[in-house]
């Protein structure tokens, strides 16, 4: 088995957490703080961190602005995260045919 | 094992993504234009005198499929504008999720229009089928809420709300209510109750790449 596809996952995208934030958000154009919070169920804590994350990485930009008056933070995928996100994606599919029964 | 996990990972992020679609069009102008639609057919429909149960039923299911095509081609537009796909899957997961409660609601206007004769005169079925427009209207939208901002799920609601007041209230105040004409409450309900929200989400509606 070749073990390189394993050795080129993005370390960034591959933790749980932040490959779901990734997921969700490139599906979408931009999602506010709150609609990422309430799809996957995380404490503000927790998403806050993994945000913080990939945004030193350059893979998700975070604006803020306000709503009704309200403060709302919203975040999406940047250029480079899409990139990185698609390339992860092409990783693990090269994983599941190279172990796919011939 | 790896090659399971990666499938596996595959497919969580597949679901997150299908999840994630919200449905994003800008539905001011379309709730707007359907208000617009609404009030004009209820004036219309009012000075032209229909007042048999066939002619109103037939009338309003008319206004129902042009309204429901101006909504659609305006937000036909806006894809086109954006450079997206019109028929993308929040699209098509909205109109299934209206598709039922409208139906039903279509079709019960088919059934009674189907079995009244041209000539018949008013009775209370004109009346009765504005509630019922209207509660199967109000869950088609919070159905389709599901998927969409959250507003309007509470607009379903109105619809919800507003097909019960007048349920209780044509049981219950039998003298006045039934005085009123059907056309002008189809018009308040589905015209005015529209281009209210409309108007509201004009100011309301998050613009696009702001920041």
């Amino acid at each position: 088995m070749n073990p390189e596809p394993f050795l080129q996952l993005d370390r960034v995208i591959h933790e749980k957490g932040r490959l779901a934030i990734m997921s969700l958000l490139a599906a979408s154009p931009e999602l506010s703080f709150t609609e990422l919070r309430d799809a996957l169920a995380m404490t503000d804590g927790n998403l806050t961190t993994h945000i913080r994350t990939l945004q030193e990485a350059g893979y998700v930009s975070v604006a803020k602005s306000y709503e009704n008056k309200r403060p709302l933070t919203t975040c999406s995928l940047t250029p480079k995260g899409r990139q990185a996100f698609a390339e992860h994606i092409n990783l693990l599919e090269k994983i599941v045919r190279q172990n796919k029964p011939k | 094992m790896e090659s399971n996990w990666a499938a596996e990972n595959l497919q969580t992020i597949r679901t997150l993504m299908e999840r994630s679609a919200i449905y994003r069009r800008a539905l001011a102008p379309v709730s707007t234009c359907v208000g617009m639609v609404g009030i004009a057919a209820a004036v219309v429909g009012w000075q032209l005198k229909l007042e048999t149960d066939r002619s109103f039923l037939i009338y309003w299911m008319a206004v129902s499929l042009v309204a429901i095509s101006g909504a659609l081609l305006l937000v036909r537009r806006q894809a086109l504008k954006d450079h997206e796909p019109f028929w993308s899957p929040p699209t098509r997961r909205i109109v299934q999720a209206m598709f039922p409660a409208l139906l039903v609601g279509f079709l019960g206007g088919v059934l009674e229009a189907s079995g009244r004769s041209a000539t018949d005169g008013p009775t209370v079925l004109s009346m009765l089928f504005v509630p019922i427009w209207s509660l199967f209207y109000g869950l088609a939208l919070h159905s389709a809420g599901f998927f969409m901002p959250r507003g309007i799920r509470l607009f379903g609601w109105g619809f919800l709300i507003a097909g019960l007041v007048l349920s209780f209230g044509l049981a219950a105040l039998k003298e006045t209510i039934w005085n009123i004409s059907p056309m002008l409450l189809m018009g308040v309900i589905f015209g005015g109750f529209h281009f209210a929200y409309g108007i509201y989400l004009y100011f309301t509606e998050p613009r696009k790449n702001e920041a």
